[in-house]
């Protein structure tokens, strides 16, 4: 009985302490002082330097890579160029035929340097790239993203022992990693296994070379698959025989794979014929498919060039639906945010008000989105007339 | 011309989804506006490749078999939330692992005091009392809360009545857990392995509310843990769609830039696309005091309310490391939803650390795909580890140490727990760490804090101030508000804010539901 009473008094005592501390801190004696110390601009300055939404670069120089290929050195000019992981990229925002869109490329310089280097390919078809490379001139100014992707060397649980195989411009992330590699001494062991169709188009030729001379940790095998007369290299695509024979400790390694997707439709069969775990596979994005009615589920009724009436908001416009939905909108001046432009970034996130769409494997989509009516735009096409609200619009 | 809504919620976590779905319910026409263009604040879920990672649920609390007729699942029922979403219930409350201690508790008052005092017989009569206190001040809180509701707050009356009527809350309201628990468990083990679930309230025993810590473990033990179909992305979602269902106006990726005011009371919103939107009741899932320095500005609020929010402090942030791995959880051996990890049995150590850019010395390690198998593909499976640490450090790197230190910690992390479950680095197919500085850029949170302010006893329950801003029209939910931090108080937060706001601005809200509006 004591001991109860003892108890509650002790309790009901720890009032005046309580209080007391409260008032010390109220009085600026302890505590976090809100108003003095300017906790949420510090932290917005620091988010912005991490991850700025957008960047205003200016074109420092132009290298003329390959007969197709240009590289554009880029200088911030609103702020400190954010740190990126090398093998990530930028959307690069345009304007061209009163058309406001973008497009992600790579970034093929390493970090840590006061520039970015993107380097673009002109690719039959494009809508974007031949654009830039008959008109971007050195001091022109552009709009990109902030850095982002997850196609790098991740060292919590990639290893270090790499295999990477680049088809074409896509040697523009790995390149990236490799000079990134470089500059840090080779904390890996690194081989490269580039694909081209002829020796004038191996893009970053000399660099890579250059690199490679230095070092006993980087291997370089181009592999060329129309080689010309007196060609003495490695000649045909990277299938299973091309990788059995450059590549032996494939097996242990992680592996990179970045190019056009003919390469993938090579390259990863082979893999799994010589073992290699698909986890240990990391594909770069491609973009949607060059044809999504060829894909998979595509419902064989409807025409790749059927056109459908899409509401947004109070406005109408065509879709056709063998593009994706993003750039139907845009086409028509309604332009929802994005940056990956393939299913990942998840920032197109729209709702799907009424409507049949076709959303191809790797859409990205939360699995609770599915249920709820949302869809990604980049990687969504239209199956009958439809309703959305694009958000941000 | 200026668009007109009854209320206005400025973000969409939980509590602000809560409270503008209900308000929405009762038939006012209400705007949510959030930054994000994804709902839910940390009840979300993010895509790597095949896996798609829970952000933050570990366990939901305070929901409950149908049959016990808890006032959370009846008011997720009374809005319609219930049949929208299936909450799976969790087989064990949560394995802890200490040095040389290996305890899995259940949820159940007897089963969890019998597993406890069969580990620790020697000191079994002050667990018994020990537990005997929790349930006595958890019973009495929800007495209290039958007794002091939204539409009888708590008067002058009451309050001086209040030690009298729940003696015992008026008694432990001062008290931290320690301060309690130390008097009648002497053990240093078992104080630890009671006091396990300190990582979901954010404080260690010797500066966490005891009333907080007692309801919170009462919910888990009387109720269960919970775990939502779909990840706690479809809770969020559920509210969104309902809410737009009840004709509710849902804006994602739209910030609010500012609260207007006019003669001391809030006249509307201006969003970061600048447009002007009035309205008499603004209810803010930002905490209160960015919400009065930030979006209503220091000059419009009286100096006292500020000093009055001089004592609260900005609460930890999290570290996490999500991984998809490329083997079953039988493969892996991995058995347990929910497994506690810790270095020491010294919490006020482990919280120390948890200001510094070091490896955390506790963390806790979720495996969802027992509860919901679906939560990755056959034969995978997700992990995620989660250890307790404060944003402001992070703050100080330069932008370009940043992964390089997050990477660091997150090693750490996981050769701690690969001592116990090896193989985990191996199978990984996907890795990524998130810290208290992505919290704030996703959520905006003050310091990457997960739940909300502090609470030490006088920031806590009783202490805590009320969802009711400064000015009329102005009220506050989420974390930061009333109740406090966690899953199902934000929700509850939002409905306090909400019922408040209606009963308090009933005179204004018929006059704005009679005038025309513009839609």
């Amino acid at each position: 009985m004591l001991r109860a009473i003892n108890e509650w008094l002790q309790d009901m005592g720890r009032y005046p302490a309580m209080i007391a501390s409260a008032r010390r801190e109220q009085q600026g004696e302890g505590g976090t002082d809100f108003l003095a110390r300017h906790l949420r601009e510090h932290q917005q300055r620091f988010v912005d330097a991490l991850h700025p939404q957008r960047m205003r670069v200016r074109v420092e120089r132009v290298i003329q890579e390959t007969g197709s290929t240009k590289t554009f050195r880029l200088r911030r000019l609103d702020g400190a160029l954010p740190p990126f992981r090398a093998g990530q990229y930028v959307n690069l925002f345009v304007e061209l035929a009163g058309v406001r869109t973008s497009r992600p490329y790579s970034i093929s310089s390493r970090p840590g340097l006061d520039h970015l280097d993107l380097t673009v390919r002109d690719v039959s078809g494009g809508f974007v790239a031949p654009h830039l490379l008959a008109t971007v001139a050195e001091g022109d100014d552009l709009e990109t993203s902030g850095p982002c992707g997850h196609f790098y060397h991740e060292p919590l649980i990639h290893g270090a022992e790499l295999v990477m195989l680049a088809g074409g411009s896509g040697i523009t992330p790995l390149a990236s990693m490799i000079r990134d590699q470089a500059a840090r001494d080779w904390p890996c062991r690194v081989t490269l296994l580039y694909g081209s169709r002829h020796p004038d188009d191996v893009i970053f030729g000399d660099d890579l070379e250059h690199l490679s001379a230095g070092t006993d940790r980087f291997r370089l095998v181009p592999v060329i698959s129309e080689p010309p007369a007196g060609f003495t290299g490695r000649r045909g695509l990277l299938d299973a025989g091309c990788l059995r024979a450059e590549a032996p400790d494939l097996a242990s390694a992680t592996v990179y794979v970045c190019g056009p997707p003919a390469m993938y439709d090579l390259c990863l069969p082979a893999l799994d014929e010589l073992g290699v775990p698909r986890f240990r596979v990391k594909r770069e994005l491609y973009g949607p498919p060059a044809d999504v009615t060829g894909t998979p589920g595509w419902p064989p009724e409807v025409q790749g060039d059927a056109r459908f009436v899409v509401t947004v908001g109070d406005r109408t416009i065509e879709a056709r639906a063998s593009e994706p939905l993003l750039c139907s909108l845009e086409r028509h001046g309604v332009v929802a945010p994005t940056v990956c432009r393939s299913g990942v970034c998840s920032l197109c996130r729209t709702r799907l008000l009424d409507g049949d769409v076709f959303t191809p494997p790797g859409s990205g989509l939360r699995e609770s989105d599915r249920e709820h009516g949302w869809i990604h735009p980049c990687v969504t096409y239209p199956l009958s007339d439809m309703t959305i609200r694009v958000p941000g619009v | 011309m200026t668009r007109r809504y009854d209320a206005v919620v400025v973000g969409a976590g939980l509590g602000g989804l809560s409270a503008a779905t209900l308000m929405a319910h009762r038939g006012l026409s209400v705007l949510l506006a959030e930054h994000h263009n994804v709902p839910g604040g940390y009840s979300t879920s993010f895509v790597r490749g095949r896996y798609e990672f829970e952000v933050a649920l570990h366990e939901l609390c305070g929901l409950g078999q149908p049959e016990q007729q808890t006032s959370t699942r009846g008011y997720l029922d009374h809005l319609g939330i219930t049949g929208m979403v299936d909450f799976l219930p969790i087989d064990d409350f949560h394995r802890s692992v200490f040095p040389g201690l290996d305890i899995t508790v259940p949820t159940g008052r007897e089963a969890y005091t019998e597993t406890i005092c069969g580990v620790f017989a020697g000191d079994e009569a002050g667990i018994r009392r020990f537990l005997g206190r929790v349930f006595a001040v958890s019973d009495a809180f929800l007495e209290y809360e039958k007794v002091v509701t939204i539409d009888r707050p708590l008067g002058v009356g009451t309050a001086l009545g209040l030690p009298f009527r729940w003696p015992v809350l008026a008694r432990y309201a001062p008290c931290t857990w320690a301060q309690v628990l130390e008097r009648d468990v002497t053990d240093p083990q078992a104080r630890a392995v009671l006091s396990q679930i300190w990582a979901y309230l954010g404080l260690p025993p010797s500066r966490l509310s005891f009333l907080y810590m007692s309801m919170a473990l009462r919910g888990f033990i009387d109720l269960g843990a919970w775990y939502v179909a779909g990840r706690s992305q479809a809770l969020a979602s559920a509210f969104a769609t309902r809410f737009e269902q009840l004709g509710g106006d849902l804006r994602l990726g739209c910030g609010v830039r500012r609260i207007t005011t006019e003669g001391g009371r809030v006249t509307g919103v201006v969003t970061e696309h600048d447009e002007a939107i009035e309205t008499g009741i603004v209810i803010s899932n930002a905490d209160p005091v960015t919400t009065c320095r930030d979006l209503i500005g220091v000059e419009q609020v009286p100096a006292s309310w500020f000093r009055s929010k001089r004592s609260s402090r900005a609460g930890c942030g999290s570290l996490c490391v999500y991984l998809g791995l490329a083997a079953s959880p039988e493969e892996l051996g991995l058995a347990d939803h929910e497994v506690f990890f810790n270095a020491s049995y010294d919490m006020d150590a482990q919280f120390q650390r948890m200001h510094e850019l070091d490896v955390p010395q506790e963390t806790v390690m979720a495996c969802y795909n027992h509860v919901y198998p679906d939560v990755s593909p056959a034969g995978t499976t997700v992990v995620s580890l989660s250890s307790l640490m404060y944003g402001e450090p992070w703050l100080d790197l330069a932008p370009d140490e940043y992964v390089a230190t997050k990477n660091k910690l997150a090693a750490g992390l996981l050769d701690q727990v690969e001592q116990t479950f090896p193989g985990l680095r191996a199978n990984a197919e996907v890795v990524e760490v998130a810290t208290p500085v992505t919290n704030m850029r996703f959520t905006r949170q003050l310091g990457g804090a997960i739940y909300g302010f502090e609470q030490p006893p006088g920031d806590a329950v009783l202490f805590r101030q009320p969802p009711k801003g400064p000015l009329p029209g102005l009220y506050f939910a989420g974390a930061s508000s009333w109740p406090g931090g966690g899953f199902e108080p934000a929700m509850v937060s939002g409905r306090v804010a909400a019922e408040l706001a209606m009963l308090l601005q009933r005179p204004h809200r018929k006059g704005a539901l009679d005038a025309p509006r513009d839609q």
